[in-house]
């Protein structure tokens, strides 16, 4: 147990750096994946039948391939076919894999947020729509002003999760050299040659991050449920 | 033939003292494989309040929604103001603020308050000013007896209290023509009468109305004209006095011996 607290004492350095590395790509892929998964759900809820096939298409081919697969795909995969990524510093954090890390995380939680923002549309009650076109308004406006900020209310709990979700599966990118907290972990294993303590640490700092934020999400979600009645 | 020429021809002159305001001709709709409506045909007119009943399941409300296409017809024509409505998707947002409706299930804005609820229409589609909104929603609210909500949401709110403000949002937006799907069906019985109470108003101030309603002693009182309904066809169209008292036909009859207590 002492040696668990002097490891993570000795390189708290790498371990706060890889943690804040996690949360930015976490919240940037979040942010991100929000606006590319509402205009994917708009394809795939609208009239033009071109736009609903591409968005059914990307939905199901991400959910139905490994997030892993996705990443190395991104990362080796596009270079080769002459598309690279620029070195970009966000948030203080360096880092030439940032970019692609980002790219291909956003990719996959796109496909996730759409079917959150797409349920959370569909459980408005029809009616609304119904009252708000009766009155005159465009399907447009009908969305824009009545129904989509009524499906936010149960679509903005689910967004929460998949912040949490995301925060977890970017440890997925260290493969690719990305230096968040999964790869702090396995850094330290390699220069204190411990194998099994930096592992413990390191899930002990990503519950301590995840649990906060669900116990928040509850929270919130409970009283939605309490002021709606 | 230019822009302006072009929109002549299309919208044929209409006067109300000849013409009904809204014009159902030979309406067929045709669900999979049920027949919802058979050859339907009912004539509107300006001033008149035209109550709707029959049997459930005899197409009375997918009738209505003809009438503001929130249904669409399978065959035949649907004219408002002498103008067809069923193919011109382009249109039909302009003609559908001529056309209040009133929903069975109320179906107030949840995340807007009563004065954005009865405002957002007139605000948003006919530009008024924030005077001019006020003005409207602290009439209105009075007409229908709730000036008191005027900032409360709809889950605060009584069946009864929520009926009586949609009927407002639909009268903001000034229509000439009233759409009344059984507006007090889903209603406990003792709100139904504060309800009725707001839509008899609304005939004594003149208003066009068409009204599915399964009140029979309402539809009686204050109708100008009986549409009777069932299997997807109009049995009769008639005074309420023929239709309730004297109405040649086994199948009315044996509807209103079950129905009238």
């Amino acid at each position: 147990m002492q040696s668990l607290f002097e490891i993570a004492y000795k390189y708290r350095a790498l371990l706060l750096s890889g943690a804040k590395t996690t949360l930015i790509l976490s919240l940037v892929t979040t942010v991100l994946a929000l606006i590319f998964g509402t205009i994917l759900s708009l394809m795939k809820i609208g009239r033009i039948h071109v736009l609903r096939w591409f968005a059914n298409a990307y939905v199901e081919f991400i959910r139905g391939t490994p997030l892993l697969v996705q990443i190395a795909i991104v990362f080796y995969g596009l270079p080769m076919i002459g598309i690279n990524f620029p070195s970009v510093v966000i948030f203080g954090v360096d880092c030439e894999r940032l970019v692609s890390g980002i790219f291909a995380l956003t990719i996959n939680s796109s496909a996730y947020v759409c079917e959150i923002v797409r349920s959370g549309i569909q459980s408005v009650d029809k009616g609304q729509m119904e009252a708000a076109r009766s009155i005159g308004f465009t399907r447009i406006a009908s969305m824009r002003l009545i129904v989509l900020p009524q499906a936010m209310r149960n679509i903005m709990p689910a967004i929460g999760n998949e912040f949490v979700t995301l925060i977890k599966e970017s440890s997925q990118v260290s493969v690719i050299g990305m230096a968040e907290l999964m790869y702090a972990a396995d850094t330290i294993r390699g220069i204190s040659f411990k194998p099994f303590e930096p592992l413990i640490i390191v899930a002990v700092i990503y519950f301590l991050i995840t649990f906060p934020i669900s116990s928040a999400i509850r929270l919130v979600e409970k009283s939605m449920r309490k002021s709606v009645g | 033939m230019d822009a302006a020429e072009n929109e002549k021809r299309e919208k044929t002159e209409f006067d109300p003292r000849t013409q009904p305001i809204v014009s159902v001709v030979k309406v067929s709709k045709q669900f999979k494989k049920l027949r919802v409506l058979s050859d339907v045909n009912l004539d509107i007119f300006k001033g008149e309040v035209v109550a709707i009943i029959g049997p459930s399941g005899a197409g009375k409300s997918t009738l209505l929604r003809c009438i503001n296409q929130l249904e669409r017809v399978s065959s035949g024509d649907v004219l408002f103001e002498g103008n067809s409505i069923v193919d011109d998707p382009k249109n039909i947002n302009m003609t559908r603020q001529k056309i209040g409706m009133v929903f069975q299930h109320f179906n107030l804005f949840q995340n807007l308050t009563v004065r954005e609820n009865i405002t957002i229409g007139p605000k948003k589609l006919k530009k008024k000013s924030d005077g001019e909104l006020q003005t409207l929603s602290e009439n209105l609210l009075q007409r229908v007896g709730l000036s008191d909500k005027i900032d409360v949401y709809p889950w605060q709110l009584s069946g009864g209290q929520k009926q009586r403000i949609a009927i407002a949002r639909a009268l903001a937006m000034e229509p000439d023509v009233m759409l009344f799907d059984e507006p007090t069906s889903a209603l406990d019985p003792e709100m139904v009468g504060e309800v009725l109470q707001v839509i008899k108003e609304l005939v004594r101030s003149g208003m066009t109305m068409v009204i599915v309603t399964h009140e029979m002693g309402f539809a009686k009182e204050v109708s100008s004209k009986v549409a009777f309904m069932d299997a997807g066809k109009i049995l009769a169209v008639d005074t309420p006095e023929k239709i309730f008292n004297a109405s040649g036909n086994e199948r009315i009859n044996s509807f209103l011996a079950k129905v009238l207590v």
